[in-house]
C-alpha cells in the first residue's frame, strides 16, 4: 500500500514539475561522478541537490521525494550553488541521451506538455486551447497538411505518455477487468483518430511499430460498448492524438498505460462539477451536425465547439470506465443505474472502512478493553506507521467503547494499553455514522495482565466504532455479540452514545 | 431515493439529474481521506471515482492482511476464550 497510494501523488507531483523545470524530472536519483568525493545528485522536491553518498543513503531509506536535509547537504548546497546547475545540465544531457532514441523535438516538448494538460480542459478555458491552436490549427485547417509536421507532434505525445508509463512501472498493480475496460476505451479513441486522414497516416508512419493501429479492426472487435461512438462522425481535431498515443501503449500490452493515460486525463481534467452525464444525447446530435460544417467551412466556432464536444466526450468516457471499474470492485452490485451504483459504492466503502477499523483494533491487541473516560478520541498516534495508508487520522466522532470488563477484574487493568501496540489504528476518517445498534464485542481481560503492563499505557483509548446494520450485508455473517456484563462504575463513567445500548441498565 | 431520479429513458440512459450525481460524488469525496479536504469544485468526478477504486482496493488489501493476522492470533489463543469468538466473528 505504501507504493500504491503515494504513487498517484508522486506522479502528479512529477507532472506538476515539468512545466517549471523541463525534462529532468523523471529520474529521481542520478549519481554524478566526477567529484573528488562521491557526490550523488538527488532530485528532491523539484531541485537537484548534491549529496554525499552516505547522506544519500539516508534519503534512500526514507521517503520518495521528500527533502532529507542533512548536514552535508546544507554545506554543499549553499557552497555549490553553481554545481547543482551544472549537474543539472549534466543531468539534462543524460536524459537527452536516453531520449535520443526518439526523434523528439525538445523545444516543443514543453509546449506539448501544456497542450496535453489543456486539452480536456473545461469549456471556460477554451482561450488557452485556442492559444495553443497555432501549432494545432495548422493541422486542423489543412487536413492534407504536410505529414512531416504532424509526426513530430504525435511523437511528442508518445513521449508524454511514455513518461508516466516509465514512472509507473514500479508499482504494477494488476488491473484485471479494469485493464480490459480501459484498453477498450483507449482503443476506442484510436479508432476515432483513425477516422481522420491526417492522423491516420501519421499513425501509420509513426506508430506502426508500437501500435497495431492498422489492426484497429482487430481491436474494435471487443469494443462492444464503444461501438456507437467509434462509428461516429469523423472526429477531426488533433485532440485525439494524445489518446492515440495513449492507446499505443495500451495496445502494446502494457498494463500501466491505461491507468497512466487516465492519470493524464485526470490531471488535465480540472473540470468543475459533474455536469456532463445528462448531456450524452445532445453530444451525439451535435457531432452529427459538425461534419457538414467541416465539409463546407471550417469556422473557428465549429472547431472550438467540436473541441469542446470531444473533450466532453472523452471526459465522459473516462468517468464511465471508472464507474465500470468501481462496479467490478463492489460485490453483489447488480445495478446498472449510475446513481444507485454510486449509492452502493458509498455504502460499501463505509462498511469496508468499518470492517477494517474493527479488524485493526481487534487484531492488534488481544483484548479490546474499556477504559474509564474513554470518550476521548484517538490521538494522532502512529499516524501512518503501521499502514502507511497516508490517510489522516482524525476520528472526530464519538465512538463506542469496548465492553471489556469481566466481573472480578480490576478497573484499571483493562486499560486498553494493548491497543497502543496496534496503534496504527486505521488512520482514515470515518464519516459520522448514526449509531443505531451497537454490537458489542466480547473481550476478556484475563489473558495477560502482563501484556497490559508490558505495553505502554496509552492515555487515549481507542474506541470502537459501532457497526451499522445497513452495512451488515457487506460484512458477511457477522453476529452481534452479546454484550458482556460490565462493571457498573465503568459503564457509568463513560459517556455513551445516545443509541440504545442493551446493557446499560443491567448492572 | 428513487423519487429523486427521473425515469425517462433516452437511448437507454436513465436521466439522472446533475444534482444527484454531484451529491453522490460529493459523498464519495467525503469518504475518501485524501481528497476530502480539497475544494469540491476542483476535483473532477473521474478523479474521485478513481480514488474510490483505489481506496477500495487498499481496503481489500487491508482486510486480507488483517484477516491473516487475526487468523494467526486465533491460533495462538485458546479456542475457548471469548476473544477467540470475537476474532472468529471478524473473520468473515
Amino acid at each position: 500500500m505504501n507504493h500504491r497510494v503515494p504513487d498517484f501523488q508522486e506522479v502528479e507531483d512529477d507532472f506538476s514539475i515539468p512545466t517549471s523545470s523541463g525534462l529532468s524530472n523523471s529520474r529521481p536519483r542520478r549519481p554524478a561522478i566526477g567529484e573528488e568525493e562521491i557526490m550523488e545528485l538527488l532530485w528532491q522536491n523539484g531541485q537537484v541537490v548534491a549529496q554525499t553518498q552516505k547522506s544519500s543513503k539516508k534519503a534512500a531509506i526514507g521517503d520518495g521525494c521528500e527533502t532529507v536535509i542533512t548536514a552535508e547537504q546544507r554545506e554543499i548546497r549553499p557552497g555549490g550553488e553553481e554545481e547543482p546547475t551544472q549537474q543539472h545540465l549534466f543531468m539534462q544531457e543524460d536524459e537527452m541521451a536516453s531520449w535520443l532514441q526518439y526523434p523528439l523535438d525538445v523545444s516543443s516538448f514543453d509546449r506539448d506538455l501544456y497542450a496535453d494538460f489543456l486539452y480536456s480542459a473545461p469549456p471556460p478555458s477554451t482561450p488557452p486551447i485556442t492559444a495553443l491552436a497555432p501549432p494545432r490549427s495548422v493541422v486542423d485547417i489543412r487536413p492534407a497538411a504536410p505529414p512531416v509536421q504532424v509526426p513530430p507532434r504525435i511523437q511528442n505525445f508518445l513521449h508524454i505518455s511514455r513518461i508516466p508509463t516509465r514512472l509507473r512501472n514500479e508499482s504494477g498493480i494488476p488491473m484485471s477487468g479494469v485493464a480490459a475496460g480501459t484498453t477498450n476505451a483507449r482503443s476506442l479513441t484510436v479508432v476515432e483518430s483513425n477516422e481522420t486522414p491526417v492522423l491516420g497516416q501519421v499513425s501509420h508512419t509513426v506508430e506502426d511499430s508500437k501500435v497495431n493501429v492498422p489492426g484497429r479492426n482487430v481491436e474494435s472487435g471487443p469494443l462492444v460498448e464503444a461501438g456507437e461512438v467509434a462509428v461516429g462522425p469523423a472526429e477531426f481535431t488533433v485532440t485525439s492524438s494524445p489518446s492515440c498515443s495513449g492507446a499505443s501503449f495500451s495496445s502494446g500490452g502494457d498494463r500501466r498505460p491505461p491507468e497512466s493515460v487516465a492519470e493524464d486525463r485526470k490531471r488535465k481534467g480540472r473540470e468543475a462539477g459533474y455536469s456532463e452525464l445528462p448531456k450524452e444525447d445532445t453530444e451525439f446530435q451535435a457531432t452529427d451536425i459538425k461534419p457538414q460544417a467541416h465539409g463546407s467551412t471550417l469556422t473557428k466556432k465549429s472547431r472550438a465547439a467540436e473541441v469542446h464536444n470531444l473533450s466532453e466526450r472523452r471526459r465522459r468516457d473516462r468517468i464511465n470506465e471508472k464507474m465500470k471499474a468501481l462496479q467490478e470492485l463492489i460485490p453483489r452490485c447488480n445495478k446498472s443505474d449510475k446513481a444507485s451504483m454510486l449509492d452502493e459504492a458509498i455504502e460499501y466503502l463505509k462498511s469496508l472502512q468499518l470492517q477494517v477499523q474493527m479488524m485493526m483494533s481487534m487484531g492488534c491487541g488481544m483484548v479490546p478493553m474499556m477504559y474509564p473516560g474513554m470518550q476521548q478520541y484517538m490521538p494522532v498516534m502512529g499516524m501512518g506507521m503501521g499502514l502507511g495508508m497516508g490517510m489522516d487520522m482524525s476520528m472526530n466522532r464519538p465512538m463506542m467503547p469496548y465492553p471489556s470488563m469481566l466481573p472480578g477484574s480490576a478497573l484499571p487493568n483493562p486499560a486498553a494499553a494493548h491497543m497502543s501496540a496496534c496503534f496504527p489504528m486505521p488512520a482514515f476518517h470515518l464519516p459520522p455514522v448514526s449509531v443505531t445498534d451497537p454490537s458489542r464485542i466480547q473481550a476478556s481481560n484475563q489473558t495477560d495482565p502482563t501484556s497490559n503492563s508490558a505495553v505502554s499505557h496509552n492515555p487515549n483509548q481507542p474506541q470502537m466504532q459501532n457497526f451499522n446494520e445497513p452495512y451488515q450485508q457487506f460484512l458477511g455473517p457477522r453476529q452481534a455479540q452479546p454484550p458482556l456484563p460490565q462493571n457498573q462504575t465503568v459503564v457509568q463513567s463513560i459517556s455513551k452514545q445516545p443509541s440504545n445500548r442493551k446493557d446499560i441498565g443491567n448492572t | 431515493m428513487s423519487s429523486r431520479r427521473s425515469r425517462s429513458r433516452q437511448s437507454g440512459v436513465t436521466r439522472i439529474s446533475d444534482d444527484q450525481m454531484a451529491d453522490l460524488v460529493y459523498k464519495l469525496q467525503q469518504l475518501l481521506p485524501e481528497i476530502r479536504h480539497r475544494r469540491s469544485d476542483k476535483v473532477s468526478a473521474a478523479k474521485i471515482l478513481q480514488e474510490t477504486c483505489n481506496y477500495i482496493r487498499n481496503l481489500h488489501r487491508e482486510v486480507d492482511n488483517l484477516s491473516g493476522r487475526l487468523a494467526e492470533l486465533l491460533e495462538s489463543t485458546d479456542g475457548e476464550s471469548a476473544e477467540a469468538a470475537v476474532i472468529r466473528s471478524l473473520l468473515v
